[in-house]
């Protein structure tokens, strides 16, 4: 595993999810957030969005497999920050982009995004930081 | 309804939430692009996903000593105090109207089966703004060591009437 000084400034990464149909239950299932919104597309579409959307959580946790992968191991990752810019729904295929931005010591700081496959942000002003001792 | 701005400073919890091993399998499943279940609906493991989450022979032989749940399977724990106040009466918090605008995570101590985690949380913000109600809730999550594994910041962005209910994006 690569240790902190051999991390770049600029170094980009990357990683593709898709939110196939069934995504949103089986998150739901996994994590409990059975919300009506995720789970049944009336709901979803009564509330103004088109049918069931993705948890928001479950787009953060591909982020921090995104940043896991940059960093080499899971408990590595000590920090992500994320806003969510935009629903995910069933038949969208995301891309997270990030690039290291800073490192300090052990710590390796970068930003990411994701869009989906009409390159519309859904996930904006990420920020992850690892200990790459 | 509306947010109330006495919301402001009130505390929930303390929960508690033991780790389950199979527990993680599922989320790890889930969020790995595989399927959380063993029985009927049961489908291949993912080939990229990570052994750590999964696998208690491999995680066996590395320096935690057994699986490590994915990062953020916090929020089976952690989120229960922002769960509490968002559904709390007295918030007067609209929950058809409610997304999650923003989220952070501090992940000081890794999670495993069998930890024992305490968690409370406190309303950090209660406003309005631009035909927009937010409400911030910082969780914190503690082992059965005592040491905080885990601190998650959540903001809920409530749509209201005025903010055109259609067009708000989370």
């Amino acid at each position: 595993m690569r240790r902190a000084d051999e991390f770049t400034v600029g170094e980009r990464f990357s990683l593709q999810r898709e939110c196939d149909r069934y995504r949103p239950i089986y998150y739901a299932a996994a994590s409990g957030d059975f919300n009506p919104i995720h789970i049944d597309p009336e709901v979803g579409a009564a509330a103004g969005l088109g049918g069931v959307i993705l948890q928001g959580l479950c787009t953060m946790a591909w982020a921090a497999e995104a940043a896991i992968r940059l960093y080499g191991e899971p408990t590595r990752l000590k920090k992500l920050k994320v806003r969510f810019a935009r629903p995910v729904k069933p038949g969208d295929t995301l891309t997270f982009q990030g690039v290291v931005t800073k490192v300090e010591g052990a710590r390796v700081t970068a930003e990411l995004e994701a869009v989906n496959q009409r390159g519309e942000q859904v996930l904006k002003g990420g920020l992850a930081e690892g200990e790459c001792e | 309804m509306a947010l109330d701005p006495k919301s402001l400073g009130k505390s929930y919890g303390p929960y508690r939430y033991e780790v389950g091993l199979e527990k993680v399998r599922e989320f790890a499943l889930a969020v790995g692009g595989g399927v959380p279940s063993a029985s009927f609906s049961a489908a291949p493991i993912p080939s990229d996903l990570q052994p750590l989450y999964f696998d208690p022979e491999y995680a066996k032989g590395t320096r935690h000593g057994s699986v490590v749940a994915p990062p953020t399977f916090a929020v089976l724990f952690n989120i229960r105090p922002f769960a509490a106040a968002v559904r709390d009466p007295e918030n007067g918090v609209d929950l058809l109207m409610l997304v999650h605008g923003e989220q952070e995570f501090e992940f000081l101590q890794p999670v495993k089966p069998g930890d024992v985690m305490e968690t409370v949380g406190e309303v950090t913000v209660a406003s309005a703004r631009g035909g927009r109600e937010f409400l911030t809730v910082v969780c914190q999550s503690r082992n059965q060591r005592g040491e905080l594994a885990v601190r998650g910041t959540y903001t809920a962005v409530i749509r209201t009437a005025r903010s055109g209910a259609t067009h708000a994006s989370p």
